[in-house]
């Protein structure tokens, strides 16, 4: 999912998703209408929220994403070679209620990258199409303060084109397929404020190479297949939701089970171990979402500042 | 779908395309020992003791012994027969492959811009010693295979003086746990190997010795587990390649590899050389500038060649960097590079070997072991193969610096800006391509050995060398001057070949 998605990518940046319909407002046809978001990585795959029966909402969003520092394995450094990096991303997006406890969600991204220093050539392309069913398990009245919603979702993620991930950090994915499962927990008081916490486990399928033969985690593979390391985040934001604007601020956790470090001088690879922890504030006013996020730490990736941004529209069919 | 996508998903395993099966040989090569030299004198320029009679007391206790382990195999010993019954020679091959990886890695400028160079007095510092780059690369497979192959002719030279039997073979009481053929076994040639490999291993990858010894015990061990030697075989075996590879690390000290780094000023007479012809010369593009990469390499003493052949060899000078036929390469790169469909990207990608790989020599001796491997060639004769392979190699290397330095030219992001490129550009000058040589050398050299498959070693050779072309860092005359160089030193290596008495 897109969560998932964005852990990997963290050299590449993945888009975020727009936000989502409230849950029992009158929706009609071609009109833009309120979205909350949730946390964090708040995309719509990942937020706690659910489209209602039978409305269709699309939207498109925007990232830029820029580090000039990053972890080589657990040290931080800067590299004359490469300079700044910077990745954007346009990203569409698409879901619709099944029922008022069902949604399905698809996202496609258009993504390139470029390094402001040194000959290495940028690259573009349509990354991963990712395809999400959320489920709301439950939503009861919880103390006389608010709600509380249990939600799953399911997600599979494939590389969209034929696009090369061996050359790190200018490549624009791992091209690696994805398959999570992510829950999510969400209080809702009445006066508007929120918590949400949100945790996900993402499978990822060997990545095929177009040379015969790689080094990593300290040994030679006589193979162009890599092995990918599954990956684990959560995610805890708080936010204040009054009418039609919400803000949310989340921290959100990936830690990868396996992969090797980038060696002293060496260029990253597909299945280094990628860690972060990231900070997020977003700003949701109907069908307009902004938001910033910055990497506080992390391991084999860089420190990127991302900037989004997005509009999404709900039509009632 | 879900579902075929979702078990997919789980099947994470790797397999590697090497995979080594017992090593059951075509052909004993009895006459191995009659094979020309390289480097000694000759199979008796080391002698071997004569053994204890098979009927000895002493004999027959070192076939109790084996008796005695092998009766009480761990699952991790069975695992180190199993992986030494691959083949010596092959193991090791794909063991320095792996060594070359780790240390391909450049130093790290320092705060204030310049690059510590790799001590080998001092080799666990930071940086470690040695970076293993191409050149440095290609010698160090060619001292190995030299190393195992002289080595192994001497061994193969005094097994036939001896004709003492292998335990498996004279005892029913012992198993064969790795295939036992009708290889006299006294010295072993495994130990030989372990003991060659292990010196020179030492010398050109000392922060690695703690694995390297380690896997040479192994390598002898599995010989003795598996009821393939006896102690006395592996000790005589043992002496024996220590005693070559001794011979070998002495003339590595001398070769001219300890000035091939150069220093600051041999570096700016470079330049100022290239600028008084009236050329552009070479600048590095790395931030911080890092100085050219082991700029005389072109004189380090060649396996094949004199040092006279090493210089009349040499292909002419380049394009001028004013003239028009270089404006045109130029703009054939920039053309390539901004055109580069999916096909020729993965071109790229897959001959690239750049820092932290094996390098383009090492790529060679991944595509020669399969070869060696379905051929079933015996130690003696797998040992030959790659030291004419690393020998042609290592003398393109030797070659290709040699021209590199002496025209010092600018690579095309140099002459034109805005050509970015698909891989990482290498730090020294682009006439001619490293690549082309090597897979030239390295193309004639296979072909001789497996004529069958000379039309694919030709493929190889020429999509190694384009690829080049499509990562925007040379130009289209590095690549055919680099294939025409690189065939007439492969050709040095073939007649030594057709005249050593292995055909």
């Amino acid at each position: 999912m897109r969560s998932a998605e964005c852990a990997r990518s963290i050299f590449l940046r993945c888009e975020p998703i727009g936000g989502k319909v409230t849950r029992g407002s009158t929706v009609r046809p071609f009109l833009l209408v309120a979205v909350f978001a949730a946390p964090l990585r708040a995309q719509t795959i990942d937020d706690g929220m659910l489209l209602p029966r039978r409305v269709l909402g699309t939207g498109l969003f925007y990232a830029h994403d820029g580090w000039n520092r990053y972890w080589e394995g657990g040290v931080r450094r800067e590299n004359g070679n490469i300079g700044t990096v910077t990745t954007q991303s346009v990203t569409w997006v698409m879901g619709y209620g099944v029922t008022d406890r069902l949604s399905v969600m698809t996202t496609g991204p258009y993504v390139w990258t470029h390094g402001s220093q040194g000959p290495l050539h940028g690259m573009s392309g349509l990354q991963d199409v990712t395809l999400a069913a959320k489920y709301q398990l439950v939503a009861t009245p919880f103390t006389d303060r608010g709600t509380l919603r249990a939600m799953v979702v399911g997600a599979a993620g494939i590389p969209a084109s034929n696009y090369v991930p061996d050359f790190l950090p200018l490549s624009i994915g791992l091209a690696s397929r994805r398959f999570s499962g992510r829950f999510t927990l969400d209080f809702r008081a009445h006066e508007g404020w929120y918590l949400t916490g949100s945790t996900a486990y993402t499978w990822r399928t060997k990545v095929t190479l177009d040379r015969p033969a790689y080094y990593t985690n300290g040994q030679l593979y006589l193979s162009n297949e890599v092995a990918m390391p599954a990956v684990f985040d959560y995610t805890v934001s708080a936010g204040y939701q009054h009418g039609p604007l919400s803000i949310p601020v989340s921290l959100s956790q990936q830690r990868a089970l396996g992969g090797g470090d980038i060696r002293r001088q060496d260029m990253p690879f597909v299945s280094n171990r990628m860690d972060w922890v990231k900070i997020e504030g977003l700003v949701l006013y109907r069908g307009v979402r902004l938001g910033v996020s910055r990497i506080l730490s992390g391991r084999n990736v860089g420190q990127a500042t991302t900037l989004t941004s997005g509009v999404f529209y709900a039509f009632h069919l | 779908m879900g579902l075929v996508l979702a078990l997919a998903a789980c099947d994470n395993t790797i397999t590697s395309s090497e995979a080594l099966p017992p090593l059951q040989v075509a052909s004993l090569d009895s006459n191995a020992g009659s094979w020309r030299m390289i480097v000694l004198s000759g199979p008796t320029q080391f002698t071997v003791a004569t053994p204890a009679a098979e009927t000895s007391a002493a004999y027959a206790a070192e076939l109790a012994a084996i008796k005695a382990a092998q009766s009480k195999l761990t699952t991790a010993q069975r695992r180190v027969i199993d992986y030494w019954a691959g083949g010596g020679v092959l193991r090791w091959n794909q063991i320095v492959r792996e060594l070359v990886a780790r240390f391909s890695l450049p130093p790290a400028p320092r705060p204030d811009g310049t690059y510590p160079v790799p001590d080998p007095e001092n080799p666990f510092a930071d940086p470690q010693f040695p970076f293993a780059n191409p050149p440095y690369a290609a010698r160090a497979y060619s001292y190995v295979a030299v190393a195992q192959y002289e080595a192994l002719k001497t061994a193969w030279y005094w097994k036939y003086q001896y004709n003492r039997r292998s335990p498996a073979r004279i005892d029913s009481g012992i198993r064969a746990l790795m295939p036992v053929g009708d290889l006299p076994a006294y010295p072993s040639e495994d130990a030989v190997l372990s003991g060659v490999t292990v010196e020179m291993l030492k010398v050109l990858f000392p922060a690695a010795v703690a694995e390297i010894t380690q896997r040479a015990a192994e390598q002898r061990n599995a010989a003795l587990w598996s009821g393939r030697a006896a102690a006395s075989d592996i000790a005589a075996g043992l002496a024996l390649g220590k005693a070559v590879a001794a011979a070998l690390v002495a003339r590595a000290g001398a070769d001219g590899m300890k000035n091939a780094v150069g220093n600051a000023t041999q570096w700016k007479a470079l330049a100022d050389s290239a600028v008084a012809r009236g050329e552009i010369p070479w600048v590095s593009q790395e931030s911080p500038p890092r100085p050219p990469m082991l700029p005389n390499f072109g004189q380090v003493q060649a396996w094949l060649m004199t040092p006279t052949e090493v210089v009349t060899e040499r292909p002419p000078a380049p394009p001028s960097t004013s003239s028009v036929q270089m404006q045109q390469e130029v703009s054939e790169v920039r053309r390539t590079v901004e055109h580069l469909t999916r096909e020729q990207l993965a071109i790229a990608y897959k001959w690239n070997d750049g820092a932290g790989t094996y390098t383009p020599p090492g790529h060679w001796n991944d595509i020669a072991a399969e070869y060696v491997r379905d051929a079933r060639m015996s130690e003696v004769r797998a040992a030959r193969a790659f030291a004419l392979l690393n020998m042609a190699m290592h003398d393109a290397a030797v070659g290709c610096w040699g021209v590199k330095f002496a025209y010092f030219n600018p690579r095309p992001v140099q002459l034109d800006p805005g050509i970015a490129t698909v891989i990482g550009l290498p730090n020294f000058p682009a006439y001619p391509s490293g690549h082309s040589t090597f897979s030239a050398a390295a193309a004639r050299v296979l072909s001789y050995l497996f004529p069958q498959s000379a039309l694919d070693f030709d493929a190889m050779k020429d999509e190694a060398s384009i690829s080049r072309l499509y990562g925007g860092i040379h130009y289209r005359s590095d690549i055919e001057r680099g294939k025409e160089h690189g065939a007439v030193i492969g050709g040095y290596a073939v007649r030594l070949a057709q005249v050593d008495g292995a055909n």
